[in-house]
């Protein structure tokens, strides 16, 4: 049963985000479904691309690396 | 009969004299103005409301001030029986069309509590269906994409209009705007017009002038991820309500 619960593991697919009259919409991934204008949109962008950066580097310094706990020297 | 509608083509439905039973026990029947509310939150009630003719809605007013549309109601629907328990609504009951309503007071309903205890299991039933959608339409928020939740709305709308008789099948009037669409399911005005174009141009439906023409039921149930159980049709109007069956026969 563990396995079929997705919805707790992290999504691997990405939303899609369209320029709509002025607008910029995000649809998915999930139930993501929000209209941001476009100053809102580009800090968001901003902001996912510094979040993504950081998870890469907890990634790539292993298990624990994030909270300090179990993390090598 | 103001009562006709009501379990219409459900897996469980009234008998002729439970029916009747109900139909006695109606006060009287009111008319309201679209846009007028029937019953306000946290105001006592001592009657219940049954759907007759008309749309209506169950809305909550947020503190950020923005309007949030949490029930639909179409013809056969108590629209607030759980008032008859709680006494006071959470929410207001408000007329999306001009709508009549029969009036149930309160003492008639626990009249039929005390003296049919299957006519009051069906009332049971009727709220237990309210639960059933509110499940759902959390579902539908939580975990579909915009165009799911719009085509998702539509073949529930679809659905619970083909058991009150009230679509042929390939169509159905919805008197909504795109702002209650966008209420209904979380979305902006520009966001429901994309997805509305986007259901048109994937030959799905198409929305004009407040009557949502079905291009592929199949399609558009796929495209919603909807599943009817949650409805308890009876099986044949759940197997028109996934295209599985052609035209209904009715209105």
């Amino acid at each position: 049963m563990m396995d079929n619960k997705s919805w707790l593991k992290p999504r691997e697919d990405a939303g899609v985000a369209t320029a709509v009259d002025g607008v910029v919409v995000l649809d998915g991934p999930d139930g993501v479904a929000v209209t941001m204008t476009a100053d809102a949109a580009a800090k968001t962008a901003n902001s996912l691309h510094a979040a993504a950066d950081e998870a890469r580097r907890h990634a790539g310094a292993g298990p624990g690396a994030a909270d300090g706990i179990g993390a090598g020297p | 009969m103001q009562t006709k509608s009501v379990l219409l083509n459900r897996t469980t439905s009234l008998s002729d004299a439970e029916r009747g039973r109900l139909e006695a026990a109606i006060a009287s029947v009111r008319t309201f103005r679209a846009g007028e509310t029937a019953v306000r939150q946290d105001t006592q009630v001592q009657v219940s409301l049954l759907l007759v003719e008309g749309f209506m809605t169950r809305h909550v007013d947020a503190r950020d001030g923005k309007r949030h549309l949490v029930a639909v109601h179409v013809p056969g629907d108590f629209v607030d029986l759980h008032a008859f328990t709680l006494k006071q609504l959470d929410h207001d009951v408000g007329a999306l069309t001009d709508v009549s309503v029969a009036v149930f007071t309160h003492d008639a309903l626990e009249k039929i509590l005390i003296d049919d205890a299957a006519l009051a299991r069906r009332l049971w039933f009727i709220t237990m269906l309210d639960a059933a959608q509110h499940r759902q339409w959390i579902y539908r928020l939580s975990s579909l994409t915009a165009l799911q939740r719009v085509a998702h709305f539509f073949c529930e709308t679809h659905a619970r209009l083909l058991a009150v008789g009230r679509s042929r099948g390939h169509g159905f009037s919805l008197p909504m705007t795109q702002s209650d669409i966008g209420e209904v399911c979380s979305l902006t005005n520009v966001h429901v017009n994309r997805v509305l174009r986007d259901l048109r141009e994937m030959g799905l439906c198409q929305v004009r002038s407040s009557q949502v023409q079905i291009l592929d039921l199949a399609g558009l149930v796929k495209a919603g991820l909807f599943e009817p159980g949650y409805l308890y049709l009876n099986a044949h109007v759940a197997a028109q309500a996934v295209g599985h069956i052609g035209e209904s026969h009715d209105g």
